[in-house]
């Protein structure tokens, strides 16, 4: 039951989606084919990644803003350093231990690469590897938020620790 | 007043490209290079479709923009994790 409830999801969601991408692309021209191509594309979606969580889509649309603040501060962050005579720079490395599902780490390493001075740099066992600008800004607080951002989104609900 | 919006705002585009190239050449090792990159260049296009779309006529020509915007945020995430990762096992090798 609880499958077959995010199998409907992911197909609700992924037909809004490249229904979405469909419409923007052709100006909402030929549309016949575009429920063609786009219950195709669902279907191909659905087989080459199978939907495994049940992604709460009004959790993601929150996190939006919070991403695009992110960003700036970012962005805003790297220019200033960039132009700056010094720059400075106090690179370090950090561990982050997390029990997201592998997709999900991988979102959270994108986000992260994209919020002021983080980058992810791939994962080893369950460890995400994120390179630091600065160690000194503190930009590490944000990293648990983020992924809590995350597992909300997909529904994911972290294992006791003992 | 929409020209003058979109001068800012592509303006504003262009001097995070530029603190974005800046950064590549000025940071002193790849890793902190990659942040200048993605981060500088991802908010700069961020702000560059911003800014052309103020000339658009028609709402999908927004979506359209909001749609370049979001593959170039989802392929700047992947791809400078990639980049990481790759620059992380080859400075291990023996």
């Amino acid at each position: 039951m609880f499958r077959m409830q995010i199998f409907w999801t992911a197909l609700f969601h992924r037909s809004l989606l490249l229904g979405g991408v469909w419409t923007s692309l052709t100006g909402a021209e030929a549309l016949a084919l575009g429920g063609l191509v786009t219950a195709l594309a669902v279907w191909l979606s659905l087989r080459l990644l199978p939907a495994t969580h049940p992604l709460v889509l009004w959790r993601a649309v929150r996190h939006i803003p919070r991403f695009i603040a992110g960003s700036v501060d970012g962005g805003v962050d790297v220019a200033r350093r960039a132009f700056s005579p010094n720059m400075r720079l106090r690179p370090g490395w950090l561990e982050v231990q997390t029990d997201l599902p592998d997709g999900a780490r991988v979102v959270l390493g994108g986000e992260l690469s994209l919020m002021p001075g983080t980058l992810a740099a791939g994962s080893e066992d369950g460890k995400l590897l994120v390179h630091v600008l600065d160690t000194d800004a503190g930009f590490d607080n944000a990293i648990p938020r983020e992924a809590e951002d995350i597992a909300t989104i997909i529904g994911h609900k972290p294992k006791a620790r003992p | 007043m929409a020209d003058i919006a979109t001068y800012v705002l592509t303006g504003l585009g262009l001097v995070f490209f530029i603190a974005g190239t800046v950064g590549l050449i000025r940071f002193p090792d790849q890793f902190s290079r990659l942040h200048a990159l993605t981060k500088g260049d991802n908010l700069g296009l961020g702000f560059i479709a911003l800014g052309v779309a103020f000339q658009t006529e028609t709402w999908a020509q927004v979506a359209m923009l909001l749609l370049i915007w979001g593959l170039a945020l989802l392929a700047a995430g992947t791809v400078s994790q990639l980049v990481a990762r790759a620059a992380v096992s080859e400075s291990q090798k023996p």
